[in-house]
């Protein structure tokens, strides 16, 4: 129930008020595993879910991510480390995406 | 395609779901990714990338290993052929164990007994256990 919160709730909340946009995968690892990578939309989200489907709040010092593909798919959403200089952007993000837009 | 409000997605998706009290570990392999998804608990969970074949999954409850992506699942299974002809052995009609993809991946790189990514590997094994893949593998 926790998977369907966070794919009902938190992707939509992510791609609606991202706090940050990258756009460019170069990790093979975040690319789509059907076609082309395209963007990665970051937020902290309001709520993380337990397993059982109930709220809590978010984990301290990660963010989360919504990758979307070359047709405007989202293909991938997960929580990631945050950074340690911006809690709002994932670990590694200089390495890891081609530009910032957001 | 029409587009539907936040609150209406939302119970779509809580529709699709299983309460997690019947969950069961899954493993499934999906051709179009070419890729073996594993989940053993229906914890939330962070990914991190152990090398270029797998991605595990720690719980964000426990800090456990609880599940694994397996990406290019037909290019280590004809590598391991080539390398290691009775490898296909382990493979009937399709279907391989993930303990036995684990173990072939730790017997074929040069990982050091104490390294993290072995003491990985190990715990995925164990966690894997006799959890059979669904789907049948496009290399065999």
């Amino acid at each position: 129930m926790g998977h369907a919160k966070e794919c009902g709730i938190i992707v939509p909340a992510i791609l609606q008020h991202p706090t940050a946009v990258f756009e460019g995968l170069r990790q093979d690892e975040d690319e789509d595993r059907r076609g082309y990578g395209w963007r990665c939309y970051c937020g902290i989200p309001k709520h993380a879910y337990h397993s059982d489907g109930t709220a809590r709040s978010p984990y301290p010092g990660q963010v989360y991510l919504v990758f979307v593909n070359d047709e405007h798919v989202a293909y991938n959403w997960r929580w990631k480390k945050a950074a340690d200089d911006d809690p709002n952007l994932p670990v590694g993000h200089e390495a890891r995406f081609r530009k910032r837009l957001l | 395609m029409s587009a539907i409000a936040n609150d209406e997605f939302a119970k779509r998706m809580m529709l699709l779901a299983q309460p997690a009290e019947q969950f069961k570990p899954t493993a499934t392999y999906d051709p179009d990714g070419d890729c073996i998804e594993f989940l053993a608990k229906p914890d939330a969970f962070f990914a991190e990338r152990v090398d270029d074949l797998v991605t595990v999954y720690y719980s964000q409850e426990t800090g456990e290993v609880i599940g694994s992506l397996i990406k290019d699942v037909s290019a280590f299974c004809r590598d391991m052929f080539e390398r290691f002809p009775g490898f296909r052995i382990e493979i009937q009609a399709g279907r391989v164990s993930l303990q036995h993809i684990f173990l072939a991946r730790l017997w074929t790189e040069r990982f050091a007994r104490d390294d993290l990514t072995t003491l990985t590997y190990r715990k995925l094994i164990e966690v894997s256990g006799e959890t059979p893949i669904e789907g049948e593998l496009s290399c065999v």
